[in-house]
């Protein structure tokens, strides 16, 4: 509970509207993507501007009040979990594009835009901002910005911090600093790459600055049908092998497949391992290439290679990847969604091992995964009203999670380590390593009230579970996929 | 040794030879140079040094040992001895290295499987792959590739007690826990020493072709520079050499050779007004050259992308006006190395008035390569950032002795 004469003085920093208190609208933000943790936070702040943020987050140091920045909400790992009695930054009000620099090929915004909106803005100029979250017609720059976010393409493009030139900051002291710069090298430490994928424990960003990038000629989308993952895993590391750098390469197992066929209809061919790969570039090098990525899919095996023959074949087969996570939702009553990253190398094994340990235990695994960088999605599927099995699909997630360091992997590849993967974390990384990035938080928010109580592992011994996955409201209400 | 009244130079060696083997202290008047074989030597010689309140400056080969502000410095640790190259998982494209590995060597091991890690920092023979990283060097592929921030994947480090920590990971996909190994690129060896580096590899790039035209003001250039940097040719590297009234503009590109002709076609048509010549490779060392070549000041600037055709000409109109022999090898991305043939107190006001000029729009000056009497006349890095006193408290937090780098970065850091 935040005492009255706190929340005086937040609603005198962001007025009598920017400031909500009552229980029942204060709900809508006792969780992000990851439902099955929810706290009531004491008071959500939606300022309008840097300076009252600033204002807030001055009330939050002097008393000591631990705060949680937030966007759209569809962060997967509970970052913007509100922590108990404090206070939540809501970004959504400041939703502009402040500034579009065509020549030095950036753009300056606020934190609540929308990722999408970025490259709305941009597209009519022949250029686009690179990462592409699934969740990208919802989610915002200053989530992405907190997760470091990633998507499908940016095994070519990069992630959110390969775009970001600059950070307006405010500190959890209520400070106002600019870290980085639109031009390059700016002196001193790179303080705008450590605070990209700091899940919002270093500060809030007020504002940023993006790079963009000029739309390639063509964009080419391959479908390849396989007998196993496997196949279309060894097709990925043949075609990296050959020196190619794709756009995006995907791979859906069976299960995954039906569901989204089921949800979608995207015409896919059913198989063991459906490998997408899209190319992009100048057109002449985007044929040249394709040819030689469908030399090596025959060579591994492909029953079927069908390259959409329009954007909008193109589009269907995107849509049917992006909802295929959902989409299992069809197929089983209940499942857990991880994000796990391993060597490209180590795919086959991996995913022969999580097949054996699924089978184990009587369930099943959907495979829906970034395969060019490793980025696995494993969905375990599973039924709440069979008495235990939840806790054993859990169980069975977290040990993949394991699995994928052990592997020389990590725990996430984009949905950060959050409210969810705290413990895991400690199984990632040795105490001296966590104790070093304990430097950094400490020097940002020696009070730690920046997003307390995430990311680091807790004192306690017990191991965290993930948990098992509930739709997002926006995605029952058919607003955006999540993954 | 000043710092510690108990200890001698003869008992600090003595020690240090306990640690590391005898054969790998010496020592030059008060500096003891001290070479670990391994991480967990650099840690027991940080701890050591620590503890007694030395002074440490790491040092690979050296070759930007000038850069920043001068290091009164007990002990040099040096990583000769951490050459090799660790893990190159190439169907990964990924690889460990240490942090005393030549970049040379670096990239001859990656080039056994056609791959790379892609980009060309100074004096590549010689420089060491921590020296690279502290001083956050990058040349002419930084346009493509991208700097050491996008190429490093992962890092191990000793912190100035001794704490062993590693950062980051083997895989390029990876949002778990702070990048350190960000904050640790181009930090100059003041919050830590770098004892191996992972990197993301790309494959070498097989067919290349480099053009190259010239004008007499770089101002000709700044159309086609657009029109090429907006076109569907992704150009490796695009560098202008200016000097005295002369210009070259020189461009790489690399792709299947099915399509280099397509690209060439396409660039006659961009630079129809100049006369467009193919030129050896060569040519993509004038960085080096010029920072070789004996020149009073060198200075790294940045500007925005699109000004550095309008700066350069500038600069080259200034240095007509003043009399001070300027060259200049700038990048499309902004990055600029620029030398100056002598030393005045004309010059030091001409960097202020850039520093002052640039700032409005994010750019900066910094100051490479000074003759003694000029320091302390002019700050080398001219950081204005608002973000200062936070730089301090990650500086305290990590190093709060101040053994490492005490004064070389940025503040006084």
């Amino acid at each position: 509970m935040l005492a009255a004469s706190h929340i005086a003085e937040l609603r005198a920093a962001v007025g009598p509207d920017g400031l909500i208190t009552g229980e029942s609208q204060l709900q809508t933000y006792e969780c992000d993507g990851l439902t099955n943790f929810r706290v009531l936070p004491g008071a959500v702040a939606l300022p309008r501007s840097t300076a009252e943020v600033q204002a807030v987050v001055r009330v939050c140091a002097r008393h000591n009040i631990p705060f949680v920045s937030r966007g759209a909400g569809t962060g997967l790992s509970g970052g913007a979990l509100p922590a108990e009695g404090g206070v939540v930054i809501s970004l959504a009000r400041m939703n502009r594009i402040l500034e579009v620099d065509f020549v030095n090929r950036y753009v300056v915004v606020e934190p609540g835009v929308i990722n999408a909106h970025v490259t709305q803005r941009v597209a009519p100029n022949g250029y686009f901002y690179a990462p592409d979250p699934s969740s990208q017609s919802v989610c915002t720059i200053g989530g992405n910005v907190a997760e470091n976010s990633g998507g499908a393409h940016c095994l070519k493009y990069g992630f959110t911090v390969t775009h970001t030139l600059a950070v307006e900051v405010v500190l959890p002291s209520g400070e106002l600093v600019t870290l980085g710069s639109p031009a390059l090298d700016s002196p001193g430490y790179d303080l705008a790459g450590v605070f990209v994928g700091s899940e919002g424990t270093l500060g809030v960003a007020t504002k940023i600055t993006l790079r963009i990038v000029k739309r390639p000629e063509v964009v080419q989308t391959l479908l390849a049908a396989f007998d196993s993952p496997q196949a279309a895993g060894q097709t990925v590391s043949d075609i990296i092998a050959a020196g190619m750098l794709p756009s995006a390469m995907e791979i859906m197992d069976t299960l995954a497949i039906e569901a989204a066929e089921a949800a979608v209809h995207a015409h896919y061919p059913m198989c063991g391992g459906l490998l997408l790969i899209e190319l992009d570039g100048p057109a002449s090098e985007v044929e040249t290439l394709m040819r030689e990525v469908k030399v090596i899919s025959e060579k591994n095996g492909a029953a079927e290679i069908r390259l959409a023959q329009s954007d909008e074949e193109r589009m269907l087969v995107w849509k049917g990847r992006k909802a295929a996570f959902a989409a299992v939702g069809r197929i089983s009553p209940n499942y857990i969604v991880q994000d796990g990253v391993i060597p490209r190398t180590a795919l086959p094994r991996v995913l022969a091992e999580i097949e054996r340990m699924a089978a184990a235990v009587n369930l099943r695994v959907a495979n829906v995964f970034h395969a060019g960088d490793g980025n696995l999605h494993p969905l375990v599927l599973y039924d709440r009203a069979i008495a235990g099995q939840e806790e054993v699909a859990l169980d069975l997630s977290y040990r993949i999670l394991h699995l994928c360091v052990d592997s020389g992997g990590s725990i996430t590849g984009e949905h950060g380590v959050g409210k969810e993967k705290q413990e895991a974390l400690g199984y990632m990384f040795s105490e001296p390593d966590l104790a070093t990035m304990q430097l950094v938080r400490c020097a940002f928010d020696p009070a730690n009230i920046a997003n307390p109580d995430k990311v680091f592992p807790r004192t306690r011994l017990c191991a965290d579970r993930p948990g098992p996955y509930k739709p997002h409201p926006l995605e029952t209400a058919g607003v955006a996929e999540i993954f | 040794m000043s710092t510690s009244a108990a200890l001698t130079v003869e008992n600090a060696i003595a020690q240090l030879s306990a640690i590391v083997g005898q054969d790998c202290v010496h020592s030059h008047e008060e500096l003891i140079t001290v070479s670990p074989a391994d991480t967990r030597q650099i840690a027991q010689v940080l701890h050591f040094a620590n503890e007694n309140g030395l002074v440490v400056t790491p040092a690979g080969s050296g070759t930007k040992q000038e850069w920043g502000n001068p290091v009164a410095a007990h002990i040099q640790l040096g990583t000769e001895r951490m050459r090799s190259v660790r893990e190159h998982s190439w169907q990964d494209m990924t690889c460990t290295v240490e942090a005393g590995c030549t970049w040379e060597a670096l990239q001859a091991e990656l080039q056994r499987h056609g791959q790379m890690v892609s980009l060309d920092p100074l004096w590549s023979d010689r420089a060491t792959v921590g020296g690279i990283v502290a001083a956050n060097d990058s040349g002419t592929l930084r346009l493509k590739y991208g700097g050491l921030r996008d190429l490093i994947i992962g890092m191990t480090i000793v912190l100035a007690d001794g704490t062993i920590a590693k950062t980051g990971g083997k895989v390029v996909k990876n949002v778990a826990g702070y990048d350190l190994h960000k904050l640790m690129t181009g930090s100059f060896g003041t919050l830590g020493v770098i004892a191996e580096v992972n990197f993301r590899l790309h494959p070498l790039e097989e067919h290349v072709r480099t053009w190259s035209a010239t004008a007499s003001d770089a101002k000709q250039f700044e159309g086609p520079l657009r029109a090429l940097l907006d076109s569907q040719i992704v150009p490796s590297s695009v560098q202008i050499r200016a000097k005295r009234a002369q210009c070259s503009l020189d461009i790489r590109v690399a792709a299947v050779p099915e399509c280099l002709d397509k690209h060439a076609f396409d660039l006659d048509k961009i630079f129809s007004g100049f006369s467009l010549h193919d030129v050896e490779e060569s040519i993509w060392h004038a960085r080096q050259d010029l920072c070789d070549a004996g020149h009073a000041v060198i200075a790294k600037v940045s500007v925005l992308p699109g000004e550095v055709c309008a700066h350069i000409a500038d600069l080259q109109s200034n240095a007509a006006a003043n009399g001070i022999e300027t060259y200049i090898v700038a990048q499309a991305n902004g990055l600029m190395t620029i030398a100056f043939g002598a030393s005045s107190d004309a010059l030091i006001a001409g960097i202020e008035g850039l520093r002052t000029k640039l700032s409005a729009s994010g750019g900066s000056v910094v100051v490479q390569q000074l003759p003694d009497a000029l320091r302390g006349r002019l700050d080398v890095w001219g950081c204005d950032s608002n973000a200062l006193p936070l730089m301090r408290e990650i500086k305290r937090r990590f190093d709060p002795q101040r053994i490492l780098n005490p004064g070389r970065f940025v503040g006084n850091i």
